[in-house]
Formats: structure tokens, sequence, C-alpha cells
């Protein structure tokens, strides 16, 4: 799961190489959403550290 | 002024591409794995490159510099969350230090710097003049683009082969997909 948002990243690089702009901008932003739906499940993670 | 933010928007990705090769030269040759919330930071920063690669390709444009700071926030909201997991005492910390600072502090500083560096051209109006294009990128947009390219896709790899198909665990010691 942690590995998606890297592969849909190398997708958003490649595309503008190829000339698509717009694909390249949809794609980042699908990744930036699976980037933050980890965050969040990090985030809501209780924490385990003895204090 | 316009060929300032192309100086600029060119710098700034080979900047972001050296930064994720330092951080891959400290996994492979140090042995520190990056833990979850890195690779998240790792993210952030190929995002925000990815905002100044397009401005190299297309020409400048609105939204290409909103993907460098919505992706900027990200990284920086998983940096701080990092620095605020350690910032009491006796809670350890995660990888070695550099001058003084971890890495994940490093990381903050730098989201910052990219978000302010975005801002501050936002400001150069005249390169929105042209708006964006498809015309023939330049040999220096070409090399920067594959270049960038080339970084994204080993941080992919390394990340499959320590990660797996799965969640990484907090404290990554092995690469998942290597194991015996």
């Amino acid at each position: 799961m942690m590995a998606l948002p890297f592969v849909v990243l190398v997708i958003a690089a490649l595309v503008p190489m190829l000339g698509f702009r717009k694909t390249s901008v949809i794609v980042w932003a699908v990744a930036m959403a699976a980037t933050l739906w980890i965050l969040w499940s990090h985030a809501t993670t209780p924490l385990k550290i003895v204090l | 002024m316009a060929a300032i933010a192309k100086a600029l928007n060119i710098l700034a990705v080979l900047g972001i591409s050296g930064a994720l090769l330092f951080a891959f030269y400290w996994q492979l040759v140090r042995g520190e794995l990056p833990c979850p919330l890195c690779l998240v930071q790792r993210l952030g920063l190929i995002g925000a490159g990815l905002g100044f690669a397009l401005n190299v390709r297309f020409g400048s444009s609105e939204s290409h510099y909103g993907v460098v700071i919505i992706s900027a926030l990200v990284g920086g909201a998983a940096a701080t969350r990092q620095i605020l997991l350690h910032i009491v005492p006796d809670t350890g910390s995660y990888g070695s230090a550099l001058y003084g600072w971890h890495f994940y502090t490093w990381a903050l500083v730098v989201f910052v710097a990219i978000a302010a560096l975005a801002g501050l051209l936002l400001f150069i109006e005249a390169q929105f003049v042209e708006g964006t294009h498809d015309l023939r990128p330049s040999m220096a947009a070409q090399a920067v683009g594959w270049l960038f390219v080339v970084v994204v896709l080993a941080n992919a790899v390394s990340t499959l082969l320590e990660c797996g198909f799965g969640a990484c665990p907090d404290n990554p010691t092995e690469y998942e997909l290597l194991r015996k």
C-alpha cells in the first residue's frame, strides 16, 4: 500500500515527458489523495510511546 | 523576469532531485531504511518537484505552482507529525542527525522553503503571459525532466522492495521483498 502513491507518481512524472500536461496533474492529485490517506491512517493510530 | 523564473524552476527540480538522491545515499550507503513518515515526506518532495518540472516542460502556470504548494503542505504535515512524535525528552528519535538536526527536521525546513519559493515565483507575472504550450522542449528541459523521472522511478522501486505490497513497519530493518 505504501508503494502505491510512488508508482502513481512515476506515471505523473512520466506523462509530461510524452506531452500530457493535464493528465499529469490529475494523476498527481490521485497520488496526493493516497498520500493523505496514509498520513491520516498514521496520525490516527494510537501512539506506543511510554512517557 | 520570465527567464529568471524558468531558471529558478530548473534549479528547484535539480535541488529536489539532489535531496532525494542524498536520501538514497543515506539509505544505501549508511543502511538507514526510511520509515513510513519518511516515505510520506519523500512523496511530498516528489510532488513538489513535479510541479516545478511541469513549469520547465510546458511553461509556467498557476496550477503547477498549486501542485508545488499542496505537495509541500502534505510533506510538511508529515515532517511536523514526526517532529512532534519525538519532541518530548527521552522519547528517542528516528535515524541519525545531520549537522545536529534529524532528517525530518531538515525536511520541514525544506518544505517551508519550497512553499516560500513557489509563493515568491508567483509574483513574477511575466512568466504567465505566454501560457502553457507543448512546443518541443529545450535540451535542458528534457534532461531535467528525465533525471526527475529516473529519481522518482528509483524511489518507487526502493519503496516496493522495502515495504512490499502492504504497509511498512514503523521501524524497518530489512527489505520486505528481499527477505529470504
